[in-house]
């Protein structure tokens, strides 16, 4: 109910624009319908929150133009451009799927136009791809997983199955995972792509990994593939002999009560959960509960703090596309994450990365930190972060 | 391949329990098709309707209450859709019946989103069906070996009233003629009612028993469309053992192409049913040559 | 045979005097707009030309498009082929792609053809998504649009850009009425109707049926370049069995069987999604419910129902007067 109050916000209209000094215009580019409406709505609660949270103060108005770019980056590109062309924005937000991320990469990158992107994880672009205009708040795919390739080899962990979705995402997933487990001495005795959205049934796929006899599983899975795999896993009673990591978004908060006791025991590595503890996110929780009822996922998390980020640029008195593009790769704070900053070679977020164990709790399922691993810069990957222009 | 026969027993079983879950789908599709020559694409959506329906009973009143009661509200969906729609696009050509068919699914993927919003929801299976079952040597699912039986169950109760029954024989009729059925004193139309109501309600149960096992999501009856109209046109349409046929060979090819050639697992089926087509242009047991 | 009736002259050159007040007049998304309706209505035409006039249902007519998009990006990004001769290759493989699936697909019918056209269809999705060398499913970028400077055009300037595709849908709605006006086209509408007949004739209907088909890809292979220049990003999206179904839906919701119907079909879909997009994510459920009542109506589409209400009034009308009015709006579409 929290997006009627920011559908209201956003129905200013984009006619009356010659920038005033004391008004930005934001975009908020996110897929409102199609399979990833639901995170969509996530991360925009969390980015009202955010606003409301923090831009009380502020002595400039936002204004705000939504656009939703559905699942395809044809849509997401033609959004984009609606956005920089005609509406004239100041700076974007949003942007769930790496897809789309590729799509409009090279047209905010062109028109410099300032992209803090609150999900989308692909490498390549704060790698190979990074521009000094899009600068990354959420994660990338594989920072979420190459510290648990160590943990899992310090607990002993010697021999792993690997399954994601045959994607782009789900490849980079375990490809993290793989190389630093690997280098921590482990060994993966098998890995399956398994058809994205097209797979019902991961039973062939489960079995295979059981007969492969490795110490454990290791998967990514997101959405209600995340849903269907942990169900399907716990009704073949594999646990025991088989235990059940991953990537976090298999156990997130988005989905964990779908999945209810078949998520018990998962144990998996993300850069958010709920049960964090800190003074931060217990007011994040607790306000992000009173605003929507339930409790924040780490797409939330990562609206709220694109929000906060956007918003303490704004308070360097970043005004408009120059000077929000610079502003926003200084920005560093410590938030419901801990603490956060922007690292200047690749314009990909620092964080903390949280082991955790998905258990049975006194209102449904919630998660119990196993380990906090320290946050470290993404390797730049190819990128050669070109100095924002100046004058 | 070095795995030792229980992994092969265990795939079979896999393999059986995930065509028997596409049978309940396309049985209904098939029966439809072939005695009122009605492309229903909507099919799909009514399977997701029947998952919604029995999430959100089971939640309440319980898997088994939740099972019988999807089936039952999405027959009722039917009736509406029949009286509404299918009645008066009988007589229209395929086209216009694939546009208004396409329109439902728009239609009820949205309703769907409103009355249920975007995340998915959950359906946990009843505590006799959540363990394991030894079986052959291998450590099964029971709540899958249920679906299993469920839809042996319900493929003998078709086949029996199909062969046995006066209704049956009408059925066969108006599969064959349905102009010469009519003219020997079988009223059609309220034996299509029947056959759309059922079909229907067995759409819905599929979806009420495949909730525990996926996820229940809006694009979910958008994702088994498509597999499902494979079963039914490599099977050939309007008959039960096509329809048998069509989804053990989907079945088996999907799991054993998933286990033996994981790179082709995706074009595998598409490329077995351009193989059918080929060789046999009505697919394997069409209802008439 | 088709044939050009005084109404359908008359939309035509509506359709044409739109697409150019929107040209000169729109703004920048309007224009976007205006680009993406021309696309779909070459997609819509090589759809409309085997369904409509052949019977032939296809759902892979999105995957032929995308598997022109895709050609040309291949060659002209990939492997640093001139863009002209790029184009020029990318829909000579598309039409060769069409004529195949055509010719296997073509003892099929009903609802067999039209699984046996997605099989192949999501055969090529399915190899786009996983496959390496084009970018799997995060697409492929860098496509430059045709350079015209030696004629003084900038097709990066999207008001240039929205008159070259409007020239292209001249062009291709112009080869498809010669196609349809040709032996060929004849043969095709006498297998449509009956096909033993045509066979017994001593025609061979299979190879009319796969001709046409490899023509119409021709028109979906000059979409699939269009589209690739238009958005200068391509993704595997584009293949997907969705994008053939909305192109049926438009091509019957227009008009089956018309020509000028899917063109019509084609400007109120994109307007439509665009503009209850704007007011609601629910927009699926009104186009739903949209499609639902014409269809009820009982009318071949749009322009259908128009064409049985006025259509023979205004032929009569216009047969009585001078002739001269419908002879102008010809020259102002061609």
């Amino acid at each position: 109910m929290k997006r009627a109050t920011l559908a209201t916000l956003a129905a200013a209209t984009t006619l009356a624009l010659p920038a005033a000094a004391d008004t930005v215009d934001i975009g908020v580019l996110l897929p409102f319908s199609g399979v990833y409406a639901a995170l969509g709505n996530e991360i925009e609660a969390g980015f009202a929150l955010g606003l409301e949270t923090y831009g009380n103060d502020l002595d400039v108005e936002i204004i705000l133009h939504r656009e939703d770019t559905e699942v395809t980056p044809a849509t997401g590109l033609a959004r984009t451009r609606k956005l920089i062309l005609q509406s004239d924005v100041d700076a974007i937000v949003g942007v769930v799927s790496s897809g789309v991320l590729g799509a409009v990469r090279d047209m905010v990158d062109g028109a410099g136009v300032p992209l803090i992107v609150a999900n989308a994880g692909n490498d390549a672009a704060t790698g190979v791809d990074c521009s000094p205009w899009i600068t990354r708040v959420s994660f990338s795919n594989s920072q979420v997983n190459r510290p648990m390739g160590r943990w899992m080899a310090e607990q002993g962990i010697e021999t792993v199955y690997t399954l994601a979705p045959d994607y782009a995402a789900g490849r980079q997933m375990i490809e993290g995972f793989t190389g630093a487990f690997v280098e921590a001495g482990g060994t993966i005795v098998g890995s399956d792509y398994t058809p994205f959205q097209q797979t019902q049934d991961f039973g062939p796929y489960i079995a295979q990994a059981q007969a492969s006899g490795a110490d454990a599983l290791f998967v990514f899975y997101a959405g209600g593939e995340a849903i269907s795999f942990v169900n399907q896993y716990a009704s073949f009673g594999a646990g025991d002999d088989l235990p059940l990591y991953g990537s976090g978004f298999l156990t997130s908060q988005l989905y964990v009560d779908a999945q209810g006791q078949s998520a018990e025991g998962v144990i998996t590595a993300l850069h958010y959960v709920p049960t964090i503890d800190n003074a931060e996110n217990a007011a994040f929780v607790a306000a992000f509960r009173d605003a929507t009822g339930r409790v924040p996922s780490e797409y939330a998390v990562q609206g709220y703090d694109a929000a906060r980020a956007l918003i303490e640029a704004l308070e360097t008195g970043a005004r408009d596309r120059e000077t929000l593009g610079a502003a926003l790769r200084q920005v560093s704070f410590d938030g419901p994450r801990g603490a956060l900053s922007i690292d200047p070679a690749t314009n990909n977020v620092v964080q903390p990365i949280y082991v955790y164990e998905t258990v049975q709790g006194a209102n449904g399922m919630t998660q119990t930190v196993l380990a906090q691993l320290p946050a470290e810069a993404d390797p730049v990957n190819g990128c050669q972060m070109p100095s924002l222009p100046t004058n | 391949m070095t795995q030792d026969l229980s992994f092969w027993t265990l795939q079979t079983l896999n393999a059986l329990q995930l065509s028997m879950l596409l049978f309940l789908l396309s049985i209904g599709l098939t029966v439809i098709f072939g005695l009122m020559h009605f492309v229903n694409l909507a099919h799909g959506a009514l399977y997701a309707l029947g998952a919604y329906i029995a999430a959100s009973i089971a939640g309440v009143a319980g898997f088994w209450v939740a099972i019988i009661a999807a089936p039952v509200g999405v027959a009722l969906v039917g009736v509406v859709l029949y009286g509404g729609l299918i009645q008066r696009m009988r007589k229209s050509g395929p086209m216009a019946q694939v546009l208004v068919t396409f329109g439902l699914i728009f239609a009820l993927l949205d309703l769907t989103r409103i009355f249920w919003g975007d995340l998915a929801l959950a359906m946990s299976m009843p505590q006799v069906l959540s363990g394991q079952v030894d079986l052959l040597g291998v450590s099964y699912p029971a709540y899958r070996l249920f679906i299993i039986l469920l839809g042996g169950a319900i493929f003998v109760a078709l086949a029996l009233v199909l062969s046995r029954t006066q209704i049956g024989a009408m059925i066969r009729a108006g599969v064959d003629n349905d102009a010469m059925a009519a003219c020997l004193g079988i009223n059609v139309e309220r034996l299509f009612f029947v056959v759309f109501c059922v079909g229907c309600a067995l759409a819905g149960l599929a979806g009420a028993v495949a909730a525990p096992l996926l996820s229940v999501t809006p694009g979910m009856g958008l994702q088994i469309l498509i597999p499902t109209l494979i079963v039914i046109v490599i099977g050939g349409l309007g008959s039960l053992k096509g329809a048998v046929a069509g989804s053990l060979i989907y079945g088996f090819v999907q799991t054993f192409g998933a286990v033996l050639a994981p790179q082709l697992a995706s074009v595998l089926i598409y490329a077995l049913l351009a193989a059918v087509l080929v060789i046999k242009p009505v697919g394997l047991f069409p209802a008439k040559g | 045979m088709f044939r050009h009736t005084p109404l359908r002259y008359a939309v035509l050159a509506i359709l044409a005097v739109a697409a150019l007040v929107q040209t000169f007049t729109a703004g920048y998304f309007g224009l976007e707009i205006l680009i993406e309706i021309l696309i779909l209505c070459l997609l819509v035409l090589a759809l409309d030309l085997v369904a409509g006039f052949g019977g032939m249902v296809s759902l892979c007519h999105g995957a032929l498009m995308g598997v022109g998009a895709y050609a040309f990006v291949a060659l002209g990004t990939l492997a640093g082929l001139d863009p002209w001769l790029a184009a020029l290759a990318a829909v000579a493989i598309t039409a060769a792609m069409a004529w195949v699936i055509g010719a296997i697909c073509a003892r099929s019918h009903g609802i067999y053809f039209i699984m046996a056209t997605l099989a192949f269809g999501q055969m090529a999705y399915s190899y786009v998504f996983e496959s390496p060398l084009f970018g799997g499913d995060d697409g492929m970028g860098g496509i430059d649009r045709f350079d015209l400077g030696a004629i003084g055009l900038d097709l990066n300037d999207s008001r240039t850009f929205a008159l070259f595709c409007l020239a292209v849908v001249v062009l291709a709605y112009l080869f498809s009425v010669a196609i349809l006006r040709s032996g060929l086209g004849r043969s095709l509408s006498g297998v449509m109707h009956n096909e033993k007949r045509m066979k017994a004739l001593g025609l061979n209907t299979w190879r009319i049926k796969a001709d046409v088909f490899g023509l119409s890809g021709i028109i979906a292979g000059v979409a699939g370049v269009l589209a690739a220049q238009h958005i200068m990003f391509i993704s595997p999206g584009l293949l997907n069995w969705t994008v053939s179904g909305e192109a049926l839906v438009v091509v019957i919701l227009g008009g089956l069987g018309t020509l000028v119907g899917p063109l019509v079909g084609a400007a109120a879909f994109v307007v439509m999604k665009h503009e209850l997009g704007e007011i609601t994510t629910y927009w699926h459920l009104v186009v739903g419910v949209i499609l639902i009542a014409v269809v009820m109506s009982r009318a071949n589409g749009i322009f259908g129902w128009v064409e049985a209400r006025w259509g023979a009034a205004i032929e009569r009308r216009l047969t009585d007067a001078t002739r001269s009015p419908a002879k102008k709006e010809v020259s102002t579409d061609a």
